[in-house]
């Protein structure tokens, strides 16, 4: 149980500086999931709060202690790595047991421990097995007995699932979820998965290039990019962005994009005439019978480019005027390259950022 | 293949034999001639001046020098018995003169009987008689010596004894009256090197103890290691250890040697090779610079050893050997090879004036002299018996029981066959 | 098809099979009839030698003939040498290899300069150490560097030895080292599974131990006079020698090895709560057995063909420092004895044989259970 607080960490790896400044407080019993493109510094941010990697300026506190100095084994922290990184000459028991043994426990107790680990993760009938003898799954789960038989205060996991097939990685997903609710310990997730961060995360920290650019929960992240890179990263497919024109009259403010004029309300930060790119999320497209539900003025023709369908849902890329729109409709939707189809844009949620600061607009 | 082409042109050189006859001159040998020895290093010079002669006698024979360098001819000695054993045996080879030819070689009949040349080119008048008795049997003689080593002889610096008051001993009581007084200044009375130097000083304190004609008894077999003259030898010799460095195993001979020059040490039994080290490497004069005598208790006798060339049966090229050892034996030759070897001659008519000062007294000593052979180097006895030694020397240089070394010695021998 | 894949895999191993046995097994076999024959003496060397037929009698001669005294010291010396061989070798080459394997300034230059011994011939590393190690030379002056009185041990040529043992009671100390074995095998075996620990090693190793401390007078003596042998201390020189060379070796190895091993089990063992030594006690060296086993094996194979060394060190006639191997090359090819040669040779492939057949079963076994 344990707060973990990042202030002006920054990491350099001889010149080149990796992590800036990133800052974050972490609560107790929180799930915490660092996501960003491959290289950002999730797994240095990680390592450095593991002991693993020196801390180059700022300051890395565990339930208030500056832990900058403390060798890893005295943070309290339990890590899983990507490949798993079990000692290949030991047995699972060993392997779990290995942390118990240098920390000088007993036998019984390491018994103990080891057993009620493998019982949670059902690993009791390979207890005397190798790590070569056992499959991707439970090698994953091996890693994670080795980490909770300590019961640390943090729990930190780098991209654990990343080496799992698909349907193997949803139901780990689940099992961490439920493992976190019923330990209820601190935990920092990194993942380049944002459906990974989005499903278990309370909270959120978006990465790009060594720097943080939001923290907030699954929701306020999807709803409220704070930059036009959070609005790429998450959600999938992409948000759609739009080159637009603002203005902002007597008789209320509009806004145009693909031809198309579309009355709305603009946040205060907008000022008349503005160049700004238009957020819409792919869901935000309508079609059918939701276009009752929407004002005349959203509606727009747009005609088919290409479509799949995803199980209850149906991708569709469609040209509107110069632009190409990615729509992500309810129901099997049939659609014929070049047909033209009546749509509606739920401009409720329209998202609008500015071309050169790419900072949302609020 | 080679052997092929070897075995015609034999052929082919006898058929010139019977076309030309017996009176053809020695300018008509052809083919090729391998003389395989472990002369490389400082002995190098020497065997080049013998080739030198014989090439410029037949010049159109190519003289193969090989030569295996190493272990002061143990190596040369392995790679010759694995040519003689695949059948390919080399034109001529060196060889101790001896019982060390004679035990492997002669009695194997590997070798031919070099009688008839020894009559041809009148050597049994030119070498001293009993020479030739050692280094043959009653069946045959078997080798030419090309040179005669000392090994009976005590080195000092004469400067160094007059400078501590001492002589050099005439006799092992000399030896052990001043011995201890040396010892107190802190000098080691006798410098000893590694393993095979502690034979070589053996064969000087047996000599000293046994007196000649027990000495060669002993070879003959009529007097037995283990009888109480054999063992008394060894009582002597490990009086005389007490007087030697204990370092002795980790040094060379040159290094023992060295501890003399230096004043480390007052004498050092070695062979005669040390002058030449003395004169050439240490800039010594012989004489002033260092002196020398004979091994105390061995004056008058003369413990000799000798490098020498045999014919094996089968040389491929048996008429460019027999006119090599004829110009090894002649004093033309030895006189070429001798100072520069370091060595005195076989001959008892060489030239003296082209030898230094210790080889003249040398060759005085040994034209006068009662003459022995040396066990150390090979004349007295075969390779069994000096492999076998060696172990019987670590064993006494470790219990210096005197008793059990006689008993030992006495086993090899009789396992070895000395004397029959 | 696989029939004549087989047949074609034979066909192309065919030629080196007969190569290889011919000239290793075939001469092997031919080495072996030599020992058993009388072949030497004087007419050893004649152009048909005359070989009859003789039995043990070489070998019973070099374990408990007169004259083999020299082949014993040099037998025991050889378990010396290959013991503190390897302990050092091993232990300096791994210490030599966690330090670099910490990644310390200049790492690639330190690696070389271990690493460089290993390209000596024997023949020069004897050279360069007879230097070093001469009475008044090298080693034993070092301590002057820092105004310490000179050494005075003599590293080549001391007599004295430790650890003597009469060879007359050989079976006895070979009975105790057997008990001793069991007993030390059953102690570790004891937690897993003790019955059979108690039933295999323990009750075996104490009875024998008991009984050879009750009854070990009666036991026939190996050797008809007392002879002792023991560890001379002329051959500490020799070792280090060798020791030198190979640790850079064993370093090479063992480095490789480490950085092999992934970062990820460090930092894992790390946050595990191991020390750095923890890390490589536990997890790092059990990891590298392999290694560990193949440069086991090949240090004593070194160590029973230990010859240039020797030779170039202290000469062919030293007993204090003698080798078998050297023994068999003077006794064949010096004294003309070449059955007595052949049968040392055979010894020497036997004792490389109990260190490789070992290792060669257990590898066939694993890859047949895999
Ligand atoms: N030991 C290192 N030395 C130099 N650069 C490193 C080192 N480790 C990581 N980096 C760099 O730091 C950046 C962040 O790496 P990392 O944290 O591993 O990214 P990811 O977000 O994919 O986990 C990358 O550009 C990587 O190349
Ligand atoms: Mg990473």
């Amino acid at each position: 149980m344990a707060q973990v607080e990042l202030v002006d960490v920054c990491k350099r790896f001889g010149a080149t500086e990796v992590v800036h400044d990133a800052n974050l407080s972490i609560d107790d019993n929180e799930f915490i999931v660092l996501v960003g493109p491959s290289g950002c510094g999730k797994s240095t941010i990680l390592r450095m709060i593991a002991g693993l990697e020196t801390i180059s300026g700022g300051e890395i506190k565990i339930n208030g202690r500056r832990v900058n100095e403390v060798m890893p084994k005295d943070r309290d922290v339990a890590m899983v790595f990507q490949n798993y990184a079990l000692y290949p000459h030991m047995s699972v028991f060993e392997n779990m047991a290995f942390s118990l043994r240098m920390a000088r426990l007993g036998k019984d107790e390491i018994h103990r421990k080891v057993n009620k680990a493998a019982d949670i993760l059902e690993l009791t009938p390979y207890l005397q097995r190798k790590p070569a003898a056992l499959s991707g799954g439970q090698r994953q789960r091996v890693a994670m007995g080795r980490a909770i038989v300590r019961s640390p205060s943090v729990f930190l996991f780098d991209e654990p699932l990343s080496n799992l097939d698909a349907q193997l990685r949803t139901q780990m997903r689940m099992e961490l979820k439920k493992m976190h609710l019923k330990m209820k310990t601190t935990t920092i997730y990194v993942t380049h998965d944002q459906i990974e961060a989005m499903t278990l995360a309370d909270r959120i920290v978006i990465l790009k290039d060594g720097m943080v650019q939001q923290v907030g929960t699954p929701v306020e992240v999807y709803e409220k990019p704070d930059n036009r890179f959070v609005a790429g990263f998450i959600g999938n497919p992409p948000t759609n962005l739009l080159p637009a024109v603002v203005s902002r009259g007597s008789d209320g403010d509009e806004i145009s994009f693909c031809g198309v004029t579309f009355p709305v309300t603009l946040p205060a930060g907008c000022k008349d005439q503005d160049q700004v790119l238009a957020g819409i999320r792919p869901d935000s497209i309508k079609r059918d019978g939701a276009l009752a539900a929407l004002p005349e003025q959203w509606l727009i023709d747009g005609k088919v480019v290409v479509s799949e369908i995803v199980g209850s849902q149906s991708l569709l890329e469609f040209t509107m005027g110069e632009a190409s729109v990615i729509a992500e409709l309810e129901g099997r939707v049939p659609a014929a390259p070049g047909q033209t189809m009546k749509l509606g844009l739920n401009l409720e949620n329209l998202l609008l950022f500015d071309p050169e600061t790419e900072q949302a607009i609020r | 293949m080679k052997k092929t082409i070897v075995a015609m042109l034999v052929a082919m050189a006898a058929m010139l034999l019977l076309v030309v006859g017996p009176a053809q001159s020695k300018g008509h040998l052809s083919g090729q001639l391998e003389i395989f020895s472990w002369w490389a290093g400082d002995e190098g010079p020497a065997l080049q001046a013998l080739i030198d002669l014989y090439e410029k006698a037949h010049p159109n024979v190519e003289v193969v020098n090989a030569t295996v360098t190493g272990g002061s001819g143990v190596n040369a000695k392995a790679v010759l018995k694995t040519r003689m054993l695949g059948g390919e045996p080399p034109d001529s080879f060196q060889v101790h003169a001896g019982q060390e030819l004679i035990g492997t070689w002669v009695k194997a009949d590997r070798m031919e009987d070099l009688t008839f040349l020894f009559k041809e080119q009148g050597w049994m008048e030119a070498f001293p008689e009993g020479l030739v008795e050692l280094i043959g049997t009653d069946a045959g003689i078997w080798s030419v010596p090309v040179n005669i080593h000392r090994s009976n002889v005590i080195w000092y610096v004469p400067a160094n004894l007059d400078k501590w008051g001492i002589k050099a001993p005439e006799s092992w009581d000399d030896f052990f009256a001043v011995a201890p007084k040396i010892k107190e200044a802190g000098v080691v009375p006798l410098a000893l090197a590694q393993n095979w130097t502690a034979n070589h000083l053996w064969e000087s304190v047996a000599l000293a103890s046994l007196g000649p004609d027990n000495w060669d008894a002993l070879w003959t077999g009529k007097l037995a290691f283990d009888s109480p003259e054999g063992v008394k030898a060894w009582e002597l010799f490990g009086k005389v250890l007490e007087f030697t460095n204990d370092d002795a195993s980790s040094l060379s001979w040159q290094q023992a040697t060295d501890m003399v020059v230096d004043g480390r040490a007052a004498f050092n039994v070695m062979g005669d090779w040390a002058a030449g080290y003395m004169s050439t490497t240490k800039k010594l004069a012989p004489g002033s610079g260092f002196g020398w005598a004979a091994a105390p208790g061995t004056g008058g006798e003369f413990m000799f050893l000798a490098d020498s060339f045999g014919l094996p049966k089968g040389a491929p090229n048996r008429d460019n050997v027999v006119a090599w050892l004829a110009l090894l034996g002649s004093k033309e030759g030895s006189d070429a090879f001798n100072p520069l070897k370091g060595s005195i001659s076989a001959r008892t008519d060489s030239d003296l004036s082209v030898y230094n000062d210790y080889a003249k007294s040398a060759s005085a000593d040994f034209g006068k002299d009662r003459i022995v052979g040396s066990l150390a180097h090979g004349v007295t006895a075969n390779e069994g018996f000096m492999n076998d030694f060696a172990s019987v020397m670590e064993m006494f240089l470790k219990s210096r029981n005197a008793e059990a070394a006689g008993k030992a010695a006495q086993q090899i021998a009789m396992k070895n066959g000395i004397g029959k | 098809m696989p029939n004549r894949d087989r047949i074609k895999a034979f066909l192309t191993l065919l030629p080196s099979m007969i190569l290889i046995g011919v000239f290793v097994y075939g001469f092997i076999g031919n080495t072996f009839w030599l020992s058993l024959t009388d072949w030497g003496g004087v007419a050893a060397l004649a152009e048909n030698p005359v070989r009859n037929y003789a039995g043990l009698t070489n070998y019973k001669e070099l374990f408990t003939g007169f004259l083999g005294g020299g082949f014993r010291q040099d037998l025991v010396n050889a378990v010396y040498y290959s013991v503190m061989l390897l302990a050092g070798a091993i232990g300096t080459g791994l210490i030599i290899a966690i330090l670099l394997d910490n990644k310390p300034r200049g790492e690639a230059v330190f690696r070389t300069i271990f690493l460089y011994p290993m390209s000596l011939s024997f023949i020069v590393t004897g050279t360069i150490w007879r230097w070093l190690l001469a009475p008044q030379g090298g080693v034993n002056i070092l301590p002057t560097y820092a105004g310490l009185k000179p050494l005075e041990f003599k590293w080549l040529s001391s007599t004295g030895a430790i650890f003597e043992f009469n060879w007359q009671n050989l079976l006895l100390i070979g009975l105790y080292i057997v008990a001793a074995v069991l007993i030390v095998a059953g102690l570790m075996a004891i937690k897993q599974d003790p019955p059979r620990a108690l039933k295999r090693f323990l009750l075996p190793g104490i009875a024998i131990g008991l009984a050879t401390w009750l009854f070990g007078d009666l036991l026939p003596k190996a050797l008809f006079m007392e002879e002792t042998h023991g560890f001379n201390l002329a051959t500490i020189g020799i070792i280090m020698a060798t020791i030198w060379q190979y640790s850079g070796y064993t370093m090479a190895l063992y480095l490789a090895g480490f950085t092999g091993i992934s970062q990820d089990l460090r930092d894992a063992s790390m946050l595990d709560g191991a020390t750095t030594a923890q890390y490589y006690r536990y997890i790092a060296l059990p990891m590298l057995k392999p290694i560990t086993i193949s440069a086991v094996i090949i240090l004593s194979h070194i160590s029973l063909k230990m010859f240039d060394l020797i030779f170039a060190m202290t000469g062919p006639d030293n007993a204090e420092t003698g080798h078998p191997a050297l023994n068999m090359y003077l006794t064949t090819f010096r004294a003309n004895d070449f059955a007595k040669g052949a049968a040392i040779a055979i010894i020497l492939f036997l004792i490389a044989a109990t260190f490789i057949i070992p290792y060669l079963i257990s590898s066939y076994r694993q890859r047949s259970t895999r």
